[in-house]
């Protein structure tokens, strides 16, 4: 009995390695608390789409003041990188589909592997993202080291564009492209670390026995949040590595 | 509610899952592993489109080819990997709804750059008189 009266409402574990998930006491059923949090979750995922939308928002308004600004700047980038890191999410994607349908069927270790599978994913992709940003700085194109540096008044320029080859020294402001391109994959980037983050969360609730065919919800809800994450992706890559 | 797996991945309603008892969660759809399987293929497939069809010149259609595979893409994600296909229609209607505002947000952004003429050139004008925005008009020449 909760204070309120009630009786918790308990859904027993589906074998003897999984545990029951009591329901929060102020939901009446297992479907009312299901249907509330994931409509919550989908809000959220809304909330979203606007965040980057706005960063989209401000690409194409900069792209189509500076075509060649934006397709100058899109060369320098290695649509090899891209494309291979595109295949690791959408694969990831695949995998972590599948380790939410392994914790559907109530398949434990299955789930583990899938989920196991999609960090890695994600640590890879981090890694490739990694040299991409580490041969922009090494160019003067992102000076990672200069990014929280004022803008230079004695040498009229940006202490973190410096375009020490001079690769975009024939379209104007240069730097435009590379800080939109710093700025949409850095806030896309941290979503990745923080989907990863979420992932080793439900890996060690799924260890624990806690996720199962009649409670799978945080699985689910994280699973959406990382495909969201790989939505993101799909349009970065075409508008950044190929710039049309 | 048991492992109970879809083997089409497709058409079926919830109607068939009520009634396994009130302490399950409510969510009932399984996706099959071949359906997530051929989806992927389907997205694998359309990257190779992407990178192939930016190599040709189609002048100002590039960006709407560029966008037209994403969005197919991005759809493939949202009905399949998502499940919102088989979602309820709160959800559908929430989580859509945030794409009609950032139209709005793309039309009345793209409006305003159009109706500007704010093109590099009279943008270097536009700087040289400290900033003060110039209307295309009053420029010699353009």
């Amino acid at each position: 009995m909760s204070h309120d009266g009630h009786h918790s409402v308990v859904i027993p574990a589906p074998g003897p390695e999984f545990v029951p998930h009591t329901v929060a006491h102020h939901f009446d059923t297992p479907v009312q608390e299901f249907q509330s949090l994931k409509l919550g979750f989908w809000l959220f995922l809304a909330t979203e789409i606007l965040l980057f939308g706005g960063l989209f928002a401000a690409y194409f308004y900069y792209h189509d003041l500076y075509p060649e600004t934006f397709r100058e700047g899109g060369r320098l980038l290695s649509w090899k990188l891209g494309a291979l890191n595109t295949s690791v999410l959408l694969a990831s994607s695949w995998t972590m589909a599948m380790g939410v349908r392994s914790a559907q069927t109530s398949q434990k270790k299955k789930t583990l592997i899938f989920c196991g599978l999609t960090v890695l994913g994600a640590a890879a992709f981090m890694v490739v993202k990694f040299f991409e940003y580490k041969s922009k700085h090494d160019h003067g194109l992102v000076i990672f080291t200069e990014l929280f540096s004022g803008y230079d008044e004695a040498a009229k320029q940006l202490p973190w564009f410096k375009d020490y080859d001079g690769a975009m020294a024939n379209v104007p402001h240069g730097h435009m492209f590379f800080a939109i391109y710093l700025t949409m994959t850095a806030i896309h980037g941290i979503h990745v670390l923080i989907g990863a983050g979420l992932i080793l969360w439900i890996m060690k609730g799924t260890a624990k026995g806690r996720f199962h065919a009649g409670y799978y919800l945080p699985v689910d809800l994280v699973g959406l949040y990382w495909h969201l994450v790989d939505l993101i992706w799909i349009f970065l890559f075409p508008l950044l590595y190929l710039v049309p | 509610m048991a492992a109970h797996t879809h083997n089409d991945g497709h058409a079926h309603g919830h109607a068939d899952h009520h009634g396994h008892g009130e302490l399950q969660m409510g969510h009932h759809h399984v996706s099959s592993t071949a359906m997530f399987t051929n989806v992927l293929m389907v997205l694998l497939v359309l990257t190779i489109v992407t990178v192939a069809v930016s190599r040709f010149d189609f002048g100002g259609a590039n960006m709407l080819i560029a966008m037209g595979i994403a969005s197919v893409k991005a759809s493939f994600v949202i009905l399949f990997f998502m499940h919102l296909k088989w979602d309820t229609a709160i959800n559908k209607i929430t989580f859509l709804c945030s794409f009609v505002f950032l139209s709005l947000l793309f039309i009345f952004t793209l409006a305003d750059q159009a109706t500007r003429r704010l093109d590099h050139d009279i943008h270097v004008v536009k700087t040289k008189v400290d900033k003060q925005w110039v209307h295309p008009s009053t420029l010699s020449g353009k």
